[in-house]
């Protein structure tokens, strides 16, 4: 299995990234080779992440340089992706921000494909809605129901066998 | 929340073993709603003994279907047409069947209590395999047992999804066993089949001879 190491980058080669807002980001080149960071590089002295601000690209580097060693998974194997259920002590802390910078998180984990950390994002969304109602998930991420009363009742009494399970 | 249907896909398939959790967030609203059915129906297959399962997946049956129940004095679900086509996202059918529809039978199905249930209790299993093999858009493992005929068979040839297949306790006469053979060989994906307790038809016997 690659251990994410066995590319040309050395460990102490950097590479620079500039986020769609111009901030720039010095960080191993280990990292970009990993994922793919370098999609819209023309060979310039900075690669550009279009679609990801500065605050946002930064905690995602935090988050690649932390697991730098991790082993790679298989990305096709969707079933080993999500049977590890658990998070690890410093992934949770890392994801507690406000709930705005999370799904800002998800998405650039989606945009630049960046398998775990999208994963985790997903994990952490679902662990704040499980054993939830409805209405509390409404209230805990703003959605407003745009269920006719009707409407929200069939789907209740189609369902509710799923309630008991 | 404002994120793309990829990412809910991602999410809510966490939690596809808490069917508690996907009923509350489905009733969230309709954008939920749409990606959360799909996963919560996929593989409801081992709480089929739940009557109300049984109650939605019969108020799908078309006239049809419906028409070959008639002479078992069954009571309908007295309920609309479901929102959705839940059947057809169903992966894995049979195996809890029969007690699912007993069940369904024993409590709110049979308008004759003193009944003898059955034969009902096949006539809805078989209403609902048809109904499956029709609607189905993804079924991969089936179990039929008892009552089977050319026309299931031959829905089950135009199948080409099933990768698990197990046919108990059927009678099978010589058309059928022609029909089986060609689904078998047919079958590109069926990469396990089980066929037990099964009777072969004299004549059955003579065609499977011959197709061997």
């Amino acid at each position: 299995m690659d251990n994410g190491t066995s590319n040309s980058a050395s460990e102490n080669e950097t590479i620079t990234l500039k986020s769609c807002d111009g901030i720039e980001f010095h960080i191993d080149a280990r990292i970009a080779n990993r994922y793919t960071l370098l999609n819209n590089w023309n060979g310039g002295e900075s690669a550009c992440i279009p679609n990801v601000n500065g605050k946002v690209l930064e905690k995602v580097l935090e988050w690649c340089e932390h697991h730098i060693n991790d082993p790679q998974l298989n990305c096709g194997d969707d079933d080993s992706r999500r049977r590890n259920t658990i998070i690890e002590e410093w992934d949770e802390n890392f994801l507690s921000c406000d709930q705005d910078m999370l799904f800002e998180i998800i998405l650039a984990a989606n945009y630049l494909e960046i398998k775990p950390l999208l994963d985790l994002g997903c994990k952490t969304v679902a662990n704040m809605m499980k054993s939830k109602s409805p209405e509390e998930i409404r209230s805990a991420f703003n959605i407003d129901n745009d269920y006719t009363p009707e409407e929200e009742e069939q789907f209740r009494k189609e369902n509710e066998w799923a309630e008991d399970y | 929340m404002a994120l793309p249907n990829e990412c809910f896909i991602e999410i809510f398939n966490n939690l596809r073993t808490d069917f508690k959790s996907l009923f509350s967030c489905l009733l969230v609203n309709r954008q939920w709603c749409r990606i959360i059915i799909p996963i919560l129906w996929n593989e409801p297959t081992k709480y089929s003994k739940d009557r109300r399962l049984i109650k939605i997946y019969l108020s799908a049956l078309n006239a049809e279907e419906q028409a070959l129940l008639v002479p078992f004095n069954i009571n309908f679900p007295n309920c609309p047409r479901p929102l959705f086509e839940y059947a057809s996202y169903t992966k894995s059918v049979g195996f809890f069947l029969p007690a699912g529809v007993k069940n369904w039978l024993d409590v709110e199905g049979s308008r004759d209590s003193q009944l003898n249930k059955r034969i009902p209790v096949e006539a809805i299993k078989y209403a609902l395999i048809k109904m499956f093999l029709r609607t189905s858009k993804n079924l991969k493992c089936l179990t039929l047992s008892g009552v089977i005929n050319k026309a299931i068979l031959e829905s089950l040839y135009m199948k080409n999804t099933i990768i698990d297949l197990s046919l108990l306790h059927i009678y099978f006469d010589c058309n059928e066993i022609e029909l089986l053979m060609k689904i078998i060989s047919k079958s590109t994906k069926l990469d396990y089949l089980s066929l037990s307790y099964n009777q072969l038809g004299f004549k059955g016997m003579e065609a499977y001879r011959s197709i061997n």
